[in-house]
């Protein structure tokens, strides 16, 4: 992880109670996001991951410790405005689509912040390319399939350019088509500096988009690495996806754990092979 | 007879360009896990819906063709009548399928039961036993609405095995669990196959399904374009071709094949990893 | 339920010595055990009483204390019964005495569900507040915001619940609900419809009758 004194992203000894809860559901929390950075948030389920977010996002506020978004103290900012800086994708998109097409949608966030009109729908027009949605631009939301709204309520996430992003479950619930484009555009928007955090529960979307994990456990962090170190190891998380157990297992000359350049190092050796 | 007959049965829904279904004629056994496969659109949860009698009632359109389930026509009202309590239909989203009047598990996995009018006593004996077979005993007097997506999957899985189904209808059950809950879900339909119910599910996961399908048969455009057993069929190209997915190594390897022509690379593809180190080492 | 049921119909139509009727009803609530309801009621019957102190007694051109009384009375009776049956309205024995009894069970189904979806829609109202929020949308202090923020919030709960109706159908009829020939629900526990119960109710419908033909006569 870059450590940078102008992270996008920083949590510092942070921990949180629900009121009238005794056990936190997040202790003593610290880690940073550098530009570009993605950090795959793993645990089972009531481990703190969805609170960590929600802190993320100033949906409730520490106890103790400090949130920095973009820099800010998220202490006495309210979600409309760390939303200045980062972007969220909920696990239920019918929980916030409303408008009659799917370009007014994704103009949403940026009509909330006072963009134009005409200026919201042609960067809302872009971003629905990048997330391959051009074809159901004029489309009621509640009309498409779940997949694809998903992929709505992602491209409107994305369309205000947030430095941070912060996805609960992206790929929950979607088919391969869908989880395909959002770990590619993950992927792009890391490399144009956005740094992300998501909780998930799929191993290939991790291994695929982002580049470190993090484990928690009843609110603590308990081990963390890059992302192929941290699958598989423990019954809580994702088990190592294909392409890593097969490098491993192979010991492969690999640059990296994903699909795509396993299966060059996989050529490799089969060409040496014969 | 089969469980499932259907006979050149083809549907269109209200402003399509095309057929959604166009012309399947399939026989469906007993006692096996049948998985239908193919990409988005080709049609696997339309030939479900209508094979529960859901579409095109609830869809809107027009089915022509027969098809005969447990030897009644699900596509009527008296074939429904004579369905009840024996068709079971399970979707990814466990929520959209809960009663919302059941104040605990115990009573929500007795809904159905006694909406047939099942004797009480009959109802009791049945939960009981279907809570230990999905194991699920600890969970019997919490809140529905406070589980956790797994769980939820569990129980609602669980509200109409207690039925003991003749047809197990599911579309894409595990898209929305982690690997210990699919693992769990698949367990159960292959108990349900050995118990002699007919188990039907469409799901894209190549990896998961293989191992526990005795059946795939996969849909392109509305048709069927392959019906095999899955080892066979997922260690080539033919899936592939059909535009739907195989297994993740099969994956790999067609990669690798692009970049360098070898034996090694070639069909028949290792279906996991033991095979595929094996091949590969 | 039942109880509380007689109670309501017991308070409707009985003009006459209406005080006596809703001490009586408060009594009943008392020894029913359900304080808290009572207490319920009577605060709600307290700002009714004040206006009507106001209107009968205070302000020239009302009719009296008697009137105020006879009035405030009536309500309150009404008030407390009807908190009381909210209070101990159970959704499960309510189905199940629908049940005992082959009524058709599908309407008391859906009346039940749709009240017990009050929570998960409020559950529901505060998520999408926060995803409108997360999206910039503005719920300061001022009328103006709220007002601006109301279609925002309540569009994707009308919408939501909406597009989830077809999968909540077929879920159900999968389950035995619904089409033709349903066969009888079986109740889940044992009808608490006590003797007691049976007693109360004749007892109103009894009590009723006297008033009316009182009342007529």
């Amino acid at each position: 992880m870059v450590v940078n004194a102008g992270s996008p992203f920083r949590m510092r000894d942070v921990s949180f109670a629900y009121p009238g809860r005794e056990a936190a559901a997040v202790r003593d929390v610290g880690f940073e996001a550098g530009a570009g950075d993605g950090i795959a948030v793993l645990g089972a389920n009531g481990a703190g991951k969805s609170t960590l977010l929600r802190l993320a996002m100033a949906l409730v506020h520490p106890t103790s410790g400090t949130v920095e978004v973009g820099g800010r103290d998220t202490r006495g900012l309210a979600p409309e405005d760390v939303a200045r800086d980062a972007g969220f994708l909920f696990q239920h998109p019918e929980l916030q689509l409303l408008e009659r097409s799917v370009t007014a949608e994704v103009a949403y966030g940026l009509r909330q912040r006072g963009t134009a009109g005409s200026e919201a729908e042609a960067r809302a027009r872009v971003v629905l390319a990048e997330t391959g949605l051009d074809a159901v631009a004029d489309e009621h939301p509640y009309d498409l399939s779940p997949s694809l709204r998903r992929l709505v309520a992602l491209a409107a996430a994305l369309a205000t350019e947030p430095a941070v992003l912060l996805l609960d479950e992206p790929t929950a619930g979607l088919n391969r088509a869908a989880r395909a484009v959002v770990a590619a555009v993950v992927r792009a928007r890391r490399e144009r500096g956005a740094a992300v955090l998501a909780v998930t529960h799929d191993g290939e979307f991790a291994l695929e988009a982002l580049s470190d994990a993090f484990v928690m456990d009843q609110g603590r962090i308990v081990a963390r690495g890059a992302v192929e170190a941290v699958l598989g190891t423990r019954p809580s998380v994702p088990d190592l996806p294909a392409s890593a157990a097969l490098a491993r297992r192979l010991q492969l000359a690999t640059t990296s754990p994903r699909a795509a350049p396993v299966a060059v190092a996989l050529a490799e050796r089969c060409r040496l092979l014969g | 007879m089969s469980a499932i007959e259907l006979d050149t049965v083809s549907l269109r829904y209200v402003d399509a360009a095309a057929d959604a279904l166009d012309g399947i004629s399939l026989d469906i056994e007993s006692g096996a896990v049948t998985w239908l496969h193919g990409a988005p659109g080709a049609g696997c949860s339309t030939l479900l819906l209508a094979l529960g009698g859901y579409a095109p009632r609830f869809t809107g359109g027009a089915l022509r063709g027969r098809i005969r389930m447990l030897g009644a026509d699900p596509q009527t009202e008296d074939g429904r009548a004579a369905l009840r309590g024996r068709v079971a239909y399970v979707t990814a989203v466990p929520a959209l399928q809960l009663s919302g009047i059941a104040a605990t598990v115990w009573e929500e996995i007795a809904f159905a039961p006694a909406n047939l009018g099942w004797p009480i006593e009959t109802i009791r004996t049945s939960v009981d036993t279907v809570l230990d077979r999905l194991g699920i005993r600890g969970l019997s007097t919490r809140n529905p609405l406070e589980l956790s997506g797994g769980e939820l999957q569990r129980v609602v899985v669980a509200a109409v095995a207690v039925l003991e189904p003749s047809v197990w209808l599911l579309d894409e059950p595990a898209t929305a669990l982690d690997a210990g809950g699919r693992a769990r879900l698949f367990d159960v339909m292959i108990s349900e196959a050995r118990r002699g119910a007919a188990v039907v599910v469409a799901s894209e996961d190549a990896d998961a399904l293989g191992p526990v399908a005795d059946r795939l048969i996969v849909l392109q455009h509305g048709r069927v374009v392959l019906d095999g057993r899955p080892a066979e069929l997922l260690s080539g190209d033919a899936v592939w071709a059909a535009g739907a997915a195989g297994t993740a190594y099969a994956d790999i390897a067609r990669r690798a094949a692009g970049l360098v022509a070898s034996p090694r690379l070639a069909p028949p593809y290792p279906l996991d990893l033991a095979l595929a180190v094996t091949r590969w080492s | 339920m039942t109880a509380g049921t007689a109670a309501l119909a017991f308070t409707l139509p009985a003009p006459s010595g209406p005080l006596v009727l809703y001490a009586g009803v408060v009594l009943l609530v008392l020894l029913a055990g359900a304080a808290r309801a009572a207490r319920t009621a009577a605060l709600l019957s307290l700002t009714i009483w004040g206006f009507l102190w106001l209107l009968h007694v205070v302000l020239p051109g009302g009719r009296g204390p008697e009137a105020a009384l006879a009035q405030g009375a009536r309500i309150g009776a009404i008030a407390t019964a009807s908190v009381y049956l909210l209070h101990t309205f159970d959704p499960s024995a309510f189905l199940d005495a629908f049940a005992a009894r082959g009524w058709p069970f599908a309407p008391a189904y859906f009346m039940v569900a749709t009240m017990q979806a009050a929570p998960r829609l409020r559950a529901r109202a505060s998520g999408i507040l926060e995803a409108q929020r997360a999206r910039g949308l503005r719920v300061g202090r001022s009328p103006l915001a709220r007002i601006r923020a109301i279609v925002p919030l309540t569009l994707p709960l009308l919408l939501g619940t909406i597009a989830e109706v077809d999968d909540r159908a077929l879920a159900l009829e999968s389950r035995g609900l619904g089409g033709r020939r349903s066969s009888r629900r079986t109740p889940l526990a044992p009808s608490p419809f006590r003797s007691i119960d049976e007693a109360l109710c004749w007892g109103t419908a009894l009590a009723v009758a006297a008033a009316l033909a009182v009342r007529l006569a």
